[in-house]
């Protein structure tokens, strides 16, 4: 047991760093100039208040999308890329499982998904930083150096709004949203070489998890009367994960009152169906030929 | 097989066979066929044959990388592929490929800790190692920047890093220059010197011929030669001379005295040095 948490952890701080050396973390920069474009657009434009929610779907909706390619690219093209180059030749006729290499490989890029999602918050929480102080000063500059009530209520409500511990659930649920989709890839990339049928695949799941809720409510209905659209609705209401379920971050930006409370089973959700994905992973890979 | 018998090999194989199904037509692929292998501890043993032969198969069952369609293999007894059996050799594979992102001691390290060795253990090995394969000045540039030559060099120094009692090393030689060949020959004789076991495959034979203290020929799956070279190679009823000083007339003087007692001289000419040790000495390695 040991050597197996060893092994794992040698074989993720492996795909971390090569993750990171084949420059991953460029697609940094797109992130930053979304946040420059969107704040500079923001100063010029009048949202009439919604200046931070504007600011923060856009955020979301970056890290989202940025962490998303991250997930997918790094897990279709890090494993098959082992087998292709034979990479894994050596590594297997080491004393290492094959259930050690899957779990390694998924642990490293959760460390990179983990990485990602706090550098993009980071440079999120400075734009929200920058915009608050741009506002305070323009009230300040409007009263002449000193705040009216009405000013000192409004600048409250900038800094309430940008200093929201709420987004920190928000993030949560955007990187626990990743690992799930990263887990999905990894399981493809057991069975399948090809990096364009890997990513696919992962994005069909994608797309069906966010319909989930659908298929389960027709399914517990009993509206459907097809044994063979009935057997199609409970296997994706029982095998495919429950995307939907991680939308509650929509809430949390737009400003309604999410607890942890709210958000821990979601969490909990996405690591037992994470842990059950990557052992039918490991099987998967444990039966199939090199 | 008793467990004495078990003790002796290092590799045993039992009607060893190997059927591949090809994905899109179904048809069957019959890569290796029924072979029967005894490796002795502390032998060199050569794998000859042509491509598509059943060389890598062999080294992938061996490795557990592939599972026979049937038959056994086991590694100093136990099952290949298990934990006991890889933990006891080392594999170097045909063109080996490492993370191109890591500098040669990082990739000694990362699979120096698959094989449980840490801290000074591990740096003491692994500066060891590089010294052996001759790339310690090498060590700290990225693997990516290494020639062929100096991959495969490294290639076999993870493959020590354990200190392994039985190395398989497929095609060592392949994209090598000559100097390097030498080198990774004297490698071989010198682990088998320490009562290493070493299986290898081979296109070159003349190398294989310098090395294998026994070669086993597979064609098309099976297995059609095996023996000690002495026993394939000797042309049975004839024998070699070197002599220093033989002049035209000694000559014809020799071979009349040999007719007259029942034998003949069959070919006379200057013993030619190989090529290798030529090259070997021009560039003055």
């Amino acid at each position: 047991m040991g050597n197996s948490l060893r092994h794992i952890r040698v074989i993720a701080a492996n795909t971390f760093t090569e993750a990171i050396r084949q420059k991953v973390l460029y697609v940094l920069v797109v992130f930053c100039l979304l946040m420059l474009g969107g704040s500079s657009f923001i100063s010029q434009m009048d949202f009439k208040g919604d200046d931070f929610k504007f600011m923060k779907d856009l955020a979301y909706a970056g890290i989202s999308l940025v962490g998303l390619l991250v997930a997918l690219l790094g897990a279709a093209l890090l494993i098959p890329a082992e087998v292709e180059k034979r990479t894994i030749y050596t590594l297997l006729s080491k004393p290492v499982r094959k259930f050690e290499f899957i779990a390694g490989k998924y642990l490293g890029l959760v460390a990179l998904l983990t990485l990602f999602v706090t550098l993009m918050a980071g440079i999120f929480f400075i734009a929200l930083w920058g915009h608050e102080n741009a506002l305070t000063a323009r009230e300040l500059a409007a009263g002449g150096g000193r705040l009216t009530e009405v000013q000192t209520q409004l600048v409250g409500e900038y800094r309430a709004s940008a200093y929201d511990p709420a987004m920190i659930q928000a993030l949560a649920l955007i990187w626990a949203k990743l690992c799930l989709v990263t887990v999905i890839c990894v399981l493809f990339s057991t069975v399948a070489s090809s990096t364009v049928f890997i990513v696919s695949c992962t994005l069909f799941v994608y797309l069906i998890g966010h319909l989930q809720m659908i298929a389960r409510e027709y399914f517990l209905g009993g509206e459907v009367a097809q044994w063979w659209w009935k057997i199609f609705l409970a296997a994706v209401a029982l095998l495919i994960p429950d995307f939907q379920t991680f939308n509650l971050s929509d809430e949390i930006i737009a400003g309604n009152t999410v607890r942890w409370v709210d958000t821990a089973p979601i969490l909990a959700y996405a690591g037992v169906y994470a842990l059950v994905t990557l052992t039918v992973s490991a099987l998967v890979f444990e039966g199939r030929e090199l | 097989m008793s467990d004495d018998g078990q003790r002796e090999f290092a590799v045993s194989a039992a009607g060893l066979t190997k059927t591949f199904t090809l994905e899109w037509t179904r048809k069957r692929l019959l890569a290796l066929d029924g072979l029967e292998l005894r490796v002795r501890r502390g032998e060199v043993f050569g794998l000859l044959g042509p491509n598509g032969s059943g060389k890598s198969t062999t080294m992938k069952m061996l490795l557990g990388l592939i599972k026979p369609s049937a038959g056994t293999v086991s590694v100093f007894g136990a099952a290949a592929g298990s934990l006991a059996a890889r933990r006891r050799l080392g594999f170097l594979p045909e063109n080996p490929y490492f993370p191109g992102f890591l500098s040669g001691r990082e990739v000694l390290n990362y699979y120096g800790k698959l094989v449980n060795l840490h801290g000074q253990r591990l740096r003491a090995r692994v500066d060891e190692l590089l010294e052996l394969v001759s790339l310690t000045a090498a060590a700290d540039r990225a693997l990516k920047t290494y020639s062929k030559g100096m991959l495969q060099r490294i290639g076999l120094a993870q493959a020590l890093l354990h200190d392994p009692d039985l190395l398989l090393l497929d095609e060592p030689t392949a994209g090598v220059d000559p100097v390097g060949s030498r080198q990774m020959r004297d490698l071989i004789l010198a682990l088998r010197a320490r009562g290493k076991t070493v299986i290898f495959s081979s296109h070159l034979l003349e190398q294989v011929q310098e090395v294998a203290d026994r070669v086993l020929i597979l064609h098309r799956g099976k297995k059609v030669r095996e023996g000690t070279l002495e026993e394939l190679l000797s042309v049975r009823g004839q024998s070699q001379l070197t002599v220093s000083g033989l002049t035209p007339e000694l000559q014809t003087r020799l071979s009349a005295w040999l007719r007259g007692e029942g034998a003949e001289l069959l070919a006379a000419a200057p013993p030619q040095q190989k090529l290798e040790d030529y090259f070997i000495k021009a560039v003055g390695q």
